[in-house]
């Protein structure tokens, strides 16, 4: 699969909507030297409006759901939304709290579901390969 | 505080979600020009009602891996403290190799902590560089916690009553070998963080908070440490190995001889503690009793034997970032905890916040927050 | 300050407090290999007498450091336990006191000390808003960890009918609500 729009930069940005912070130190490890991304130009950011993908962490608490959804429609189109850990799938083990507003799907729509608590960096690149495949596809499908 | 003529206070509300931190918290700052005034500090955005499902969902040794989700860096911390409460409150005793093998793990977490809080403090500053250098060097700490425990994070090691893998005699040698991996490392972290001129600039005298409003609004952790009030756990009670090693806190006079308490000397603190974990571990490997490593394999017969128990406990352990203490109670006939109350260590220090901001300028704020390394959990 | 044995400590309570002063127990364990001793000492008094006690620990060691507040739902009443330690900063010396007080379910205040211990404040939002007991004097009134349109009236922590039961949401593909672990 060749890419044509987003060859050499993709742009992250990443929201926790009440996480316990593991999954967010599993994908900034992603971007330091072990593993890193960086070399073809995935990056994270500090606007919703420069960016290209969403990354969700996190059960979504009372006080985040609003918030999580005017990030996501400040981001401009096309995109893709990852949904990263169990928190956001099903509450994880934290189901069935009284603070807790159900799943991420339940309030944005997600494109890409990467599992595990916390899931490896290996897991997280391997999700924002799909989603970057899928993002390609959307891309194409809005220029013909 | 009246404001003066023509100029009005503003109000800056920063977070929940800003870029400056991964967790949400949000700060409203009250300013007047640059200069900040008044400092309002709103949480609650990560309640997940953790002690409510301890108390009426789980049995006691479902919540140890509640515990562990509490906060995903300091994942040893928590559990550490509640099954010490649980084991105080039923009256179980671990056995010595136990305690030893606990002791290790608590600072192999400590080691990765404070990495992970200096490679973010870099790229607060904006010195990238140091920030994928640290995190580089973080690496094989994590490597380290995978080849013991099994897993970078979350490592699920302890058990009431004991840890649940042993360290044998045979993985000595390359725990040895990355343990020499740091000592030769360390004289290159400090000369990056305390000898350059970026750094000091941007860190002298830039948060300050003073001795005695660190003991009046309780600051724990390196952040009371490096504003010269000498709390730690470790030295100060005797729990599990701790009471073997003679451990001292740090407080930055050891290496500067004056206490100022601003970033830079959270710095020192941080930098030196690393380099104590590294000693305390090695102490540790030569030391270590034999002895087997729980005092009942069978789960089965420790739900009852837990379920018949009752008294109260409590569990303390320096966690990374200060005191983490956990409250347990157990009633007989029940397989759920009656009371649990949890602390997280880093509510205590957000007290301080107003008086260490009140007085700077706006564009320290990214700087001076993360500084007592907040964890919000 | 000159450190005292727990012995003496609980002592100069009972001479502080006179008849509020209702019953103490200390607790010592010996740890790991070296036989060290730790000691925990517990307390219990009257709500009459509570700032009083507070006071007195003030002068066993002038910035005591108060850990938390936790509180228990026992049918009747709420026991509100006040974690203190004292000769904290010197090694192996340090004490951890608790401080135990009953207050009626049909009287829930209790006065504050942030007066005192300025640092107690969020501690004392955090039992207000998740037990529902009046501090009486505080400070600062507002909830601290519930979201501001939780109702007014349901408790997080206790087990009677003002329990958060009714919050729970069932999430799709889970077929029942939660029912209580049997006992």
């Amino acid at each position: 699969m060749s890419l044509n729009s987003f060859k050499r930069a993709l742009w992250l940005y990443l929201i926790n909507t009440g996480s316990c912070n593991g999954c967010d130190i599993e994908i900034v490890a992603a971007l330091t030297p072990r593993y890193d991304v960086e070399r073809f130009g995935i990056v994270l950011v500090g606007s919703p409006r420069h960016a290209d993908v969403l990354l969700v962490t996190g059960p979504v608490s009372q006080q985040m759901a609003p918030r999580l959804k005017r990030v996501y429609e400040q981001i401009p189109d096309p995109k893709v939304v990852l949904q990263v850990g169990s928190c956001g799938m099903e509450g994880g083990v934290f189901y069935e709290s009284y603070n807790l507003v159900g799943p991420v799907d339940q309030i944005i729509p997600v494109d890409v579901y990467v599992p595990g608590c916390p899931p490896r960096p290996e897991a997280v690149i391997e999700g924002v390969v799909k989603a970057w495949v899928k993002l390609e596809k959307a891309a194409e499908q809005r220029i013909t | 505080m009246a404001a003066s003529k023509g100029i009005e206070r503003y109000t800056i509300p920063v977070g929940p979600i800003h870029p400056a931190l991964k967790e949400p918290i949000r700060l409203d700052l009250g300013v007047d020009g640059e200069e900040i005034v008044d400092v309002d500090v709103i949480v609650g955005q990560v309640h997940r009602g953790i002690e409510w499902l301890g108390m009426n969902r789980n049995n006691a040794i479902q919540n140890i891996y509640i515990a562990e989700r509490v906060c995903g860096i300091c994942n040893i911390s928590h559990p550490f403290a509640y099954i010490m409460a649980v084991e105080q409150a039923a009256g179980i005793t671990p056995p010595e190799r136990a305690e030893y093998i606990r002791v290790i793990v608590a600072e192999m977490e400590r080691i990765h902590s404070h990495l992970l809080w200096a490679g973010i403090a870099a790229h607060e500053i904006g010195f990238d560089t140091v920030f994928y250098l640290v995190w580089r060097i973080r690496e094989e700490i994590m490597d380290l916690m995978e080849y013991v425990t099994g897993n970078r994070v979350t490592k699920a090691m302890f058990q009431i009553g004991g840890v649940r893998r042993d360290i044998t005699e045979e993985q000595f040698p390359r725990i040895r070998k990355s343990l020499e991996y740091y000592k030769s490392i360390f004289n290159q972290l400090k000369t990056t963080f305390l000898e350059d001129r970026t750094i000091k600039m941007r860190t002298r005298n830039v948060g300050i908070l003073k001795t005695e409003d660190a003991l009046k609004f309780l600051a724990v952790g390196p952040t009371g440490r490096a504003s010269g009030v000498p709390k730690d756990v470790r030295q100060d009670q005797a729990y599990s190995a701790y009471a073997d090693l003679d451990i001292k806190a740090i407080t930055p006079d050891v290496l500067t001889g004056t206490v100022v308490g601003d970033v830079y000397d959270r710095i020192i603190v941080r930098l030196l503690e690393v380099k104590q974990s590294v000693e305390i571990i090695e102490k540790c490997l030569s030391e270590m009793p034999p002895g087997d490593i729980l005092t009942e394999p069978k789960i089965a017969k420790l739900l009852n034997a837990l379920k018949k128990a009752e008294g109260e406990g409590v569990g303390r352990h320096e966690a990374p970032r200060g005191e983490c203490i956990h409250y347990v109670r157990l009633e007989p006939g029940r397989e759920t905890l009656a009371t649990w109350k949890i602390r997280a260590p880093i509510y205590t220090n957000l007290l301080p916040i107003p008086t260490f901001l009140k007085g700077g300028r706006i564009a320290d704020v990214p700087l001076a927050f993360p500084s007592f390394d907040p964890c919000i959990s | 300050m000159e450190i005292l044995s727990p012995e003496k400590i609980v002592d100069s309570f009972k001479s502080a407090l006179g008849d509020d002063f209702i019953d103490s127990k200390i607790y010592q364990k010996e740890m790991a290999v070296k036989k060290n001793i730790f000691t925990s000492i517990w307390i219990h008094v009257k709500r009459e007498a509570f700032r009083k006690a507070v006071e007195h620990i003030c002068e066993l060691q002038k910035y005591p450091h108060l850990a938390i507040i936790s509180s228990s739902d026992r049918g009747n009443d709420v026991e509100l336990i006040y974690h203190f330690t004292i000769y904290y900063g010197q090694h192996l010396a340090e004490l951890s006191l608790g401080l135990r007080i009953d207050v009626p379910k049909n009287d829930l205040k209790i006065p504050t000390i942030t007066n005192i211990i300025p640092g107690a404040l969020f501690t004392e939002r955090e039992t207000q808003e998740m037990m529902g007991v009046e501090v009486v004097d505080i400070p600062d009134n507002r909830r601290l960890f519930l979201p501001d349109d939780f109702p007014e009236g349901v408790y997080p922590w206790r087990k009677d009918e003002t329990g958060p039961e009714d919050m729970l949401k069932v999430l799709p593909g889970r077929q029942q609500k939660w029912q209580q672990v049997k006992e």
